[in-house]
């Protein structure tokens, strides 16, 4: 086990390595440095050059660009995010500041969706051929057809608007900030962001259900006598989790590709929503350390799924 | 009876007889074989109604400035937000712009920016991965490295990051997700190719003496083209949703040309949403509905080309 973990995380740095230069490299390659995005463009025109050059050598940009490199990651490795253009914010503040509504929301939605999905998967794959069963997975090709946002608008025009049950968007009012204030805000976005997990892990766990009902201990479990609620439970059920995990950890880039939609949608303050903006306005300092946290994200969560599984099923770690 | 046959000393006539039989067979066998797929494409009722709608709506886009009446860039500020008539069927937005036309012609560039870049990257992802997956060595490994890297970025972080970097137009668009979709159809090509390298046929091939080329190329992708399909209507459906969604948070096509997604654009504004709901649900169900006939006709190409995914 030791080994198998050691072997992914040596194979987990030279990526970081290579991905956190290209973006490095990509950003580079945009027109106009860090100088002209910062002031504005009539103030610009009218600068000296020799202004501008100064500006420039004070921002470290007069070296070669492997140097700037090494300077920015060896910076982010000793936790200096740098500082976003827009108001010269820190990152990192932008991060705690963001990451928690972020992290919030899709929890929420990978609860929402692994515990929807696994269960409506299992009763499809139960009740195969009948008319439920074939609702459920017409319902969920729906799921993955219409929109996340559009989803989102009409669950705002609803429940926000029309019927004024929940919070049109945001997080917070001003003032009311425990998790019990907070919860309202909460429960649209997260239902609006776990339909297309839901509907994904739904179908997942169904042909895997029925795959694992197919296999020879379901019969012995069977044959024994055993009640049939134990057999699809206990014997079932189990063997069927192991591919839904390894789908569920597929999916986080997916929940949080969603989770950038839906939090301009519904105006929730996390990272998603911030990345939009420093897209728009070319803040490139954050769209970089946004990108390469995502990268992480990734990584990590595919190598915790990957630990997950070989712990559930030793076929894994000893295979090869 | 069967005695007298065996026993009897086989001539040339039998011989030839034999070869006929054989040639009929195998005639027989393939025709069978294409009459399958197609019966059971066809025997899939949602896979024939996505298949109809599908074509419904890539038609009408087609033929656009044949069916619309209006044009969908000119406003008309006589006709500001006004509500579906005979004059304007899905109603005007708020620049009194035709919806019906904008909807037909975003039809156009949706579709097109879709279908597009599923074809792109499936013609790079099977190109590569066909060849890589059937060779192997360093090229393999290169292959493999940089489809982990582009794999490794959620999809849309990758999408806006590279639209931060290229800048906002359709042809960026397009390339944008060619260069973010071939990493999964090349890795399934190329797994198919793995699964299919020590087949009898190819060994058989290698032995006559043909080039690694000819071999991938010739006589092992036809043996994969199911799951290619299967993939490439897939991902255009995934690709339509994008574009919406990029549109949406006006990252995606620039909006002065409309596609569906920049239609929804103004459903953001609370007052369109809450008092002109033609403007965003007509489009929004073109969507959807395109979406799911694509997601449709998908499934039926699966269940029709995988034996394996029945039920």
């Amino acid at each position: 086990m030791l080994t198998y973990i050691a072997r992914r995380l040596l194979t987990l740095i030279p990526m970081v390595i290579v991905i956190s230069f290209l973006i490095y490299l990509g950003l580079e390659l945009t027109p106009g440095d860090a100088v002209s995005h910062m002031i504005p463009p009539d103030a610009y025109g009218s600068m000296d050059e020799d202004r501008l050059q100064e500006l420039r050598e004070s921002l470290g940009l007069g070296k070669p660009f492997l140097v700037r490199y090494w300077i920015w990651i060896s910076g982010v490795l000793q936790g200096d995010f740098g500082y976003s253009l827009a108001g010269g914010v820190p990152i990192s503040k932008i991060f705690l500041d963001r990451l928690p509504a972020t992290l919030e929301l899709s929890i929420a939605a990978l609860l929402i969706s692994t515990v929807l999905g696994s269960i409506l998967g299992t009763i499809s794959a139960l009740t195969r051929g009948s008319l439920t069963d074939q609702s459920l997975t017409v319902v969920g090709m729906l799921g993955v057809s219409i929109p996340e946002f559009f989803f989102g608008l009409v669950a705002i025009l609803i429940f926000a608007l029309n019927l004024e049950w929940l919070p049109v968007g945001g997080r917070t009012l001003p003032g009311y900030d425990s998790f019990w204030d907070r919860l309202p805000h909460l429960v649209m976005p997260a239902m609006v962001l776990s339909i297309m997990m839901t509907a994904g892990v739904m179908r997942y766990a169904r042909s895997s259900m029925l795959d694992a009902l197919s296999r020879d201990f379901i019969r012995t479990a069977r044959s024994k006598g055993m009640p049939e609620w134990r057999v699809n439970i206990l014997h079932g059920f189990r063997v069927a989790l192991t591919p839904v995990i390894v789908l569920i950890g597929f999916r986080l880039p997916v929940l949080i590709g969603g989770s950038v939609i839906i939090e301009q949608v519904f105006q929730w303050p996390g990272i998603g929503k911030e990345f939009v903006s420093a897209v728009r306005s070319q803040d490139y300092p954050l769209v970089m350390m946004v990108a390469l946290f995502s990268v992480l994200a990734v990584l990590v969560a595919s190598l915790i799924v990957d630990l997950l599984t070989a712990i559930i099923d030793p076929r894994v770690r000893l295979g090869d | 009876m069967t005695d007298a046959t065996v026993t009897r000393p086989r001539t040339r006539r039998d011989a030839q007889f034999d070869r006929i039989r054989d040639r009929e067979a195998k005639l027989a066998g393939t025709t069978q074989r294409k009459g399958r797929f197609l019966s059971k494409f066809l025997n899939n009722r949602l896979a024939v109604i996505g298949f109809a709608i599908f074509a419904v709506i890539c038609l009408m886009s087609l033929f656009a400035p044949l069916i619309a009446q209006h044009d969908p860039m000119s406003p008309n500020l006589r006709a500001i937000a006004k509500p579906p008539s005979a004059e304007h069927w899905f109603g005007t937005d708020k620049t009194g712009r035709d919806i019906f036309a904008r909807v037909l012609y975003g039809g156009r560039v949706s579709i097109l920016v879709g279908l597009g870049s599923a074809l792109l990257s499936a013609l790079i992802g099977v190109i590569i991965g066909v060849y890589s997956g059937y060779v192997g060595g360093w090229l393999d490994w290169i292959a493999m490295r940089i489809s982990e890297i582009f794999m490794s970025f959620p999809q849309i972080i990758l999408v806006l990051l590279l639209v931060a970097i290229l800048g906002q137009s359709l042809v960026n668009l397009i390339v944008i997700f060619t260069l973010t979709g071939w990493g999964g159809i090349y890795r399934m090509a190329r797994a198919r190719m793995l699964s299919i390298r020590e087949e009898e046929y190819v060994q058989a091939l290698r032995s006559f003496g043909l080039g690694p080329a000819r071999i991938a190329y010739k006589h092992m992708l036809p043996n994969a083209l199911g799951p290619i399909m299967v993939n490439i209507t897939l991902s255009t459906a995934a690709f339509i949703l994008q574009e919406a969604g990029l549109s949406f948070l006006g990252l995606g096509v620039p909006l002065s040309i409309p596609t569906w997604g920049n239609i929804l654009n103004a459903a953001q504004d609370l007052r369109v949403l809450e008092q002109n709901w033609w403007i965003w649900l007509p489009v929004g169900a073109t969507i959807s509905l395109f979406v799911l006939s694509v997601n449709f006709i998908g499934d039926g190409l699966r269940d029709a080309t995988d034996p394996s995914q029945q039920g």
